[in-house]
């Protein structure tokens, strides 16, 4: 069998994304207007919302960012992933029952949409739709960078494909996600996210396995290797540090109630009591599929440090070369699929709610009414979305390898700081005012383009997206309380009293 | 109750910042935030721990108990006013406190290791980091089952059910005519 890797490997890949075009093609006969191709007209069950949730919550850096992560600081990067019970719970409390029935009564089919109605501001909805576009530009073209680099990775393994060239993986890989995109909409997403979350959650359960098996003594011998190379690496705060610890635990936590990905898709459940089995399910599916990220991060480390393995040339190479020297060709093949998968389910959101900010919100903002024929011109603007961010990949892969890295970097973090306070906090406080929500949206995008930018590095690790963030919270509730209480209209009145 | 709840995440928020800035102008310590590894390239060492606490370790501690403080304000934010009841903030409180209890376990063992330089394993991570892995999971498990069992109790009961399809209702209506 181990004669064969790559070959089954790439059959595994191979499947998964017949399986999307497949899913596309039946999900298109569903799609018959622009609110089922946003938000499934609402009429999703909770078990496919709940997987759909988790899936695009670990994208393809979960899967290849994040062991990389722990190989090169330490527990540091565990902070990203053992707070999500706690951003989970946020964004429930806080989000997840407001914005479903604002999405009803108001019929609405993107975030900007919900944050028009609620502050009643064209100016709010026009604001928050270009940060979606800037963060969705940076997210989407990381996503298929990383999925023609491990796509080249796959296929210069066998003999036939020995020389492919990342211009054709980047065209092969975008070709299948736009096909389901563009044919099913988010029908074929969250359809697709279910089998993607499934196979992520087998992946991360059999990597836990195997990664225990490493060591005789099991995760607790790469411990101890670790903390006899470098204590801090394997004590709570990592190597970066304390500061950058707890930015993380804020960012990453509070701020996943911010992410317009995960939480569009709060609008799309069929009934709003789904909500209280969708929350334990989600967090159950990311729990088991994280465990990848930790457990292979970890035995990385150690094994290099102990010599058992040469060290990496790249961090990131961190999963395939525990992939390709620890587990079994039928193993690296799931967790291959489960790869694509991650990369898949993150993008295919991004696609989606970037798409809506153009077509839908950006028109909306500007000339007071949506465009007419919104399904034609979603399919068009998905597809000229995703082949920019491919090339923008491109450009920057080979001429200046930092600008998908600043936006990709600048998208969760400026996420985070414009879009919780005016989302998860405005839904739930009458005092909220436009003016609030204008100064926190710039202050966020303000913050973090110049830290970005400009490669600002603040003392102690202290991140750049927890400074955006604290101060867009301090400016949202500080301008609202001092500028005059919008009157609200009757309808979400009785919703914010519900 | 929540219009107040507002003034008291506000002050956790301008506190949190407070401590943010005392942290950049406190006096900085070398690789305070991690240094290359000596021998593998990639890798990042944290060298002395408790150097890197010395002159922040208070104001970290503290940033981290004001975001759990936060964390429950904002989940009772989400909370409609009539629901707020005595049972709900006990419940709230309740989580904070364990919540407050693991972080503590956490900085206290890591503390415990930087002076002795010993540390017992728990499930496969020196102790004071098992706190922080299943600790830090484990810790807003209350808040889950708070929402989940309590759905129909605090979240979203049956008369809110009834309410909200009233308005839709009316909605409708308003539209036929």
């Amino acid at each position: 069998m181990e004669a064969y890797r790559q070959e089954i490997i790439l059959g595994a890949v191979l499947v998964y994304m017949i399986f999307c075009v497949i899913t596309g093609l039946w999900a298109m006969k569903r799609t018959k207007n622009s609110s089922d191709f946003f938000i499934a007209s609402r009429g999703l069950g909770p078990i496919v919302v709940a997987l759909a949730l988790f899936s695009s919550t670990l994208s393809g850096f979960g899967f290849v960012g994040g062991p990389g992560l722990v190989y090169s600081i330490g527990v540091s990067s565990f902070w990203m992933v053992v707070i999500s019970s706690t951003g989970y719970a946020v964004g429930f409390f806080l989000v997840a029952k407001r914005i479903r029935m604002i999405a009803e009564v108001r019929k609405c089919i993107s975030l900007p949409d919900v944050v028009a109605a609620r502050y009643s501001s064209e100016a709010v909805r026009f604001m928050m739709a270009i940060t979606i576009v800037l963060g969705v530009m940076g997210y989407l073209a990381t996503q298929i960078l990383a999925m023609a680099l491990v796509m080249q990775a796959i296929l210069s393994g066998t003999a036939m494909f020995a020389d492919i060239g990342l211009i054709t993986c980047v065209v092969i890989s975008s070709a299948v996600l736009i096909f389901y995109c563009v044919t099913g909409g988010i029908i074929a997403s969250v359809y697709t996210d279910v089998v993607q979350g499934a196979i992520m959650i087998v992946a991360g359960l059999l990597i836990l396995i195997t990664a225990m098996s490493v060591f005789e003594g099991g995760m607790a011998e790469a411990s101890a290797i670790i903390l006899a190379d470098d204590s801090e690496a394997i004590m709570p705060f990592g190597a970066a540090g304390i500061m950058a610890s707890f930015g993380w635990f804020f960012v990453f936590g509070l701020g996943l109630a911010g992410q317009p990905h995960l939480i569009t898709k709060m609008m799309m459940n069929k009934n709003i009591s789904d909500n209280r089995s969708i929350l334990p399910m989600s967090l159950f599916g990311y729990i088991i599929a994280a465990l990848l990220w930790i457990s292979i991060g970890v035995i990385m480390r150690a094994a290099v440090v102990s010599g058992t393995i040469d060290p990496l040339a790249l961090p990131d190479d961190a999963a395939s070369v525990f992939l390709s020297v620890f587990t079994n060709p039928l193993l690296a093949g799931v967790v291959f699929a489960g790869l694509f998968a991650a990369i898949m389910s993150t993008s295919d959101a991004f696609l989606n709610i970037g798409t809506a900010a153009i077509i839908h919100d950006i028109p909306k903002a500007i000339r007071g009414k949506s465009i007419e024929n919104e399904l034609m011109w979603a399919r068009i603007v998905t597809v000229l979305l995703a082949i920019l961010a491919a090339s923008f990949a491109l450009y920057s892969h080979f001429q200046d390898a930092t600008l998908v890295a600043i936006l990709g970097a600048f998208g969760w973090a400026t996420f985070s700081a414009s879009i919780f306070p005016v989302v998860a906090i405005g839904l739930n406080w009458k005092g909220a005012t436009v003016t609030g929500a204008v100064t926190a949206i710039g202050s966020a995008l303000i913050i973090n383009f110049v830290v970005q930018l400009a490669g600002i590095t603040l003392p102690y690790g202290i991140s750049g997206g927890l400074v955006s963030f604290v101060t867009s919270l301090v400016l949202f509730i500080g301008v609202s309380l001092i500028t005059k209480p919008p009157v609200l209209d009757d309808d979400l009145n009785t919703i914010m009293d519900i | 109750m929540r219009s107040k709840l507002i003034y008291l995440i506000f002050a956790i928020s301008v506190l949190l910042a407070g401590f943010i800035i005392a942290i950049c102008l406190a006096d900085t310590v070398p690789n305070a935030g991690g240094v290359a590894h000596a021998v593998f390239a990639g890798m990042q060492a944290g060298g002395d721990g408790a150097a890197r606490l010395e002159h922040i370790g208070f104001y970290a501690y503290a940033c981290q108990v004001l975001l759990l403080a936060l964390v429950v304000c904002l989940c009772a934010l989400g909370i409609s006013d009539r629901y707020l009841t005595r049972e709900f903030l006990w419940y709230m409180a309740g989580s904070f406190v364990l919540s407050l209890i693991v972080w503590e376990q956490m900085y206290s063992g890591h503390q415990t290791f930087l002076e002795t330089g010993t540390t017992g394993y728990f499930l496969g991570f020196p102790v004071a980091t098992a706190w922080q892995v299943y600790g830090s999971w484990v810790g807003a498990i209350p808040l889950i089952i708070i929402y989940s069992f309590g759905f129909r109790k605090f979240i979203y009961t049956k008369e809110d059910e009834e309410k909200f399809n009233q308005l839709l209702a009316e909605q409708n209506k308003n539209k036929e005519q």
